[in-house]
């Protein structure tokens, strides 16, 4: 009994600390998400008596449907892009130990912290044919004029380009951090069998570092779905309309703050969450990439206690 | 949860030498291509910190790699300072204190809660670690919508705290801190603490703090890193140019200037090439210099928990 009075000071206590971050993860994390479901059958302009009638008139928005197209090209193309790349570059970093590989790594991440706007900018000038620092190579391939670059056709290319060229970087070093987990032993063990490099990086390497393959597959999907400042600051600041409501979070974003309709925003928000959940639930329970978690709850753990103490008496 | 990045490969007494022969092409293909993609990755960094040191006719014309005058940077600078009535202050003054703030109540809350679930016997572990998890694999613009709806019906759109609040949620962090905690700090310690008389509070400010600098350390630059250049939260809440922070104040320099696109007609100072460039330079580089000192914390945290020793 009085060990029982003792616990409820002490885990309010611990309740108090925890709290801060609770409060944080209920207001910014759940709590939006609710209003967001409640805020979907909301009368809006497009669904003047209200109901969840609006979700039909989001699938049936015309601008829905090039969106997906083009959400999914840039998908199709930067996914297996980023895997391969990152994957490959980072075997073939960790080739050997050479001393140099050191400020080669560091020059990798360097693109890592060009994101967003200033990301736009760099790349706009890297594919401008009169201001690229590669404007000799572009020249030699015959394009010297912007208009050759900067159409609608080639948004796709273009996005893709951006986005690779800002998470390759740090995506190849996170990689390579994985590689070095890889026992010694069984490396070695591997060359006195007289594995060549590429079986070693194929056959050992790869293998024991499908699970990290699979996160960054993962975020790095979730992340393309979600693209908008790109093609927002393109569309807007660059060239002028060549990507007008181009993702699914420019067409959300328009339908909140050009037309005001936050039911059909709401509703749109709301169905692509539904694959970075999805996403996010196979990397948890489906890979083995958390399994140090313990998930277990107290009850579960005393009683596991308990059944390993009997069975060693 | 440590990675030697410069482990030695085991020793192999007696191949090398003819391994060495035998791929020797292959070795230097490798090598090549390593070398040249490392070329590749800085030449857009260097072009940026290069630009503002030319005029904006240097910049179409010169050598897009060659460097002008130091006067140049003075040059963009005044500019910059000069548009829109010093504008530009307020947006490093904002990015410098809602990261400052996002970072020190991210990192505290973050702290706490790792330590709490790791130390603790509370109910409900299994769900907050889920829902942890699930936080940090869903990326935050998925939620920028519903987050602004939740805004807005508290009147806090154009207020700073709005940014600072939503930010200063960090899953990762607390993830982070679960992890370094659970590693670091046996929980027998926490039981013969308890049995000397010390509270809960106690355990956090007497055994887990002071062991937690290096994760203190972790936890602000991953804050400060994923926070410096967020452009869409921001852009979303803050409408107003003087609560802009800079990477929105740069999308701005975009849209409203002719540097990029000649068709927004002349600003009342020149905002050109090299003014765009030097306020990029004000974004990136702090996170570059950042980036460079801690890159084998960037890969630890990033792969917290699932790297052993």
């Amino acid at each position: 009994m009085s060990h029982g009075r003792r616990q409820k000071p002490k885990n309010l206590l611990m309740i108090l600390m925890l709290s801060p971050y609770l409060l944080l993860l209920f207001f910014f994390g759940v709590l939006p998400l609710i209003m967001a479901i409640f805020n979907v059958p909301t009368k809006s302009p497009s669904n003047p008596n209200g109901g969840w009638h609006v979700i039909k008139i989001v699938l049936h928005d015309f601008r829905l449907v090039p969106a997906a197209w083009h959400v999914l090209g840039f998908m199709a193309l930067f996914v297996p892009l980023m895997i391969f790349f990152v994957v490959a570059m980072s075997l073939m970093l960790d080739t050997d130990t050479a001393p140099w590989k050191k400020w080669v790594r560091l020059a990798y991440i360097v693109p890592a912290c060009i994101s967003g706007s200033v990301a736009v900018l760099l790349w706009y000038v890297l594919l401008e044919p009169t201001l690229s620092p590669f404007k000799g190579v572009m020249h030699f391939f015959g394009i010297t004029q912007a208009s050759q670059i900067w159409k609608t056709s080639n948004l796709t290319y273009i996005l893709v380009f951006m986005a690779f060229l800002s998470l390759a970087g740090q995506w190849i070093l996170i990689q390579f951090g994985s590689l070095q987990s890889i026992s010694g032993e069984i490396l070695e063990a591997a060359r006195v069998d007289g594995c060549t490099q590429f079986q070693l990086a194929t056959k050992i390497k790869l293998p024991l570092i499908r699970k990290y393959v699979i996160y960054m597959g993962v975020l790095v999907f979730a992340g393309g779905l979600q693209i908008f400042v790109e093609p927002q600051l393109l569309n807007s600041s660059v060239y002028h309309g060549i990507a007008q409501q181009w993702s699914f979070d420019q067409l959300s974003y328009s339908l909140a703050f050009d037309n005001g309709n936050f039911g059909e925003a709401s509703a749109l928000s709301l169905m692509l969450l539904v694959p970075s959940l999805i996403g996010a639930l196979l990397v948890i329970f489906k890979t083995d990439m958390f399994e140090d978690v313990n998930f277990k709850s107290p009850k579960k753990l005393a009683k596991e206690a308990k059944k390993r103490e009997a069975a060693a008496a | 949860m440590s990675i030697d990045f410069d482990k030695k490969a085991p020793a192999t007494p007696e191949a090398p030498r003819k391994k060495k022969r035998k791929i020797s092409i292959g070795h230097y293909a490798v090598n090549g291509w390593l070398i040249f993609w490392a070329i590749f990755s800085v030449i857009p960094m260097l072009w940026l910190i290069l630009a503002p040191s030319k005029t904006d006719r240097q910049v179409s014309y010169k050598n897009p790699l060659s460097f002008a005058s130091f006067h140049g940077y003075i040059r963009a600078w005044k500019n910059l300072q000069d548009f829109n009535s010093g504008v530009l202050a307020h947006w490093v003054i904002n990015s410098v204190t809602y990261n400052l703030a996002i970072v020190v109540f991210a990192s505290v809350t973050a702290s706490l809660a790792g330590f709490v679930i790791s130390a603790s016997r509370i109910r409900f572990k299994k769900t907050f670690l889920i829902s942890t998890l699930i936080m940090m694999l869903v990326p935050p613009v998925a939620l920028v919508i519903p987050l602004f709806i939740e805004m807005n019906k508290v009147n806090l759109i154009d207020n700073p705290l709005s940014v600072i609040l939503i930010s200063s949620l960090y899953p990762f962090g607390a993830f982070l801190s679960y992890i370094y905690y659970s590693n670091t700090i046996p929980p027998e310690i926490y039981e013969s603490a308890r049995l000397d008389g010390c509270s809960d509070f106690g355990l956090y400010t007497k055994i887990a703090f002071p062991l937690s600098h290096p994760l203190l350390a972790l936890l602000a630059f991953f804050a400060f890193v994923g926070n410096w250049g967020n452009y869409f939260m921001p852009y979303i809440m803050l409408p107003s140019p003087e609560h802009y922070t800079l990477p929105v104040g740069l999308g701005a320099l975009f849209f409203s200037t002719p540097a990029i696109n000649p068709g927004n007609g002349a600003t009342s100072v020149p905002i050109l090439k090299p003014e765009i460039a030097l306020a990029g330079i004000l974004v990136a580089v702090p996170v570059m210099i950042v980036f460079l000192i801690s890159q084998k914390r960037l890969i630890r945290g990033m792969l917290a928990g699932s790297i052993k020793e």
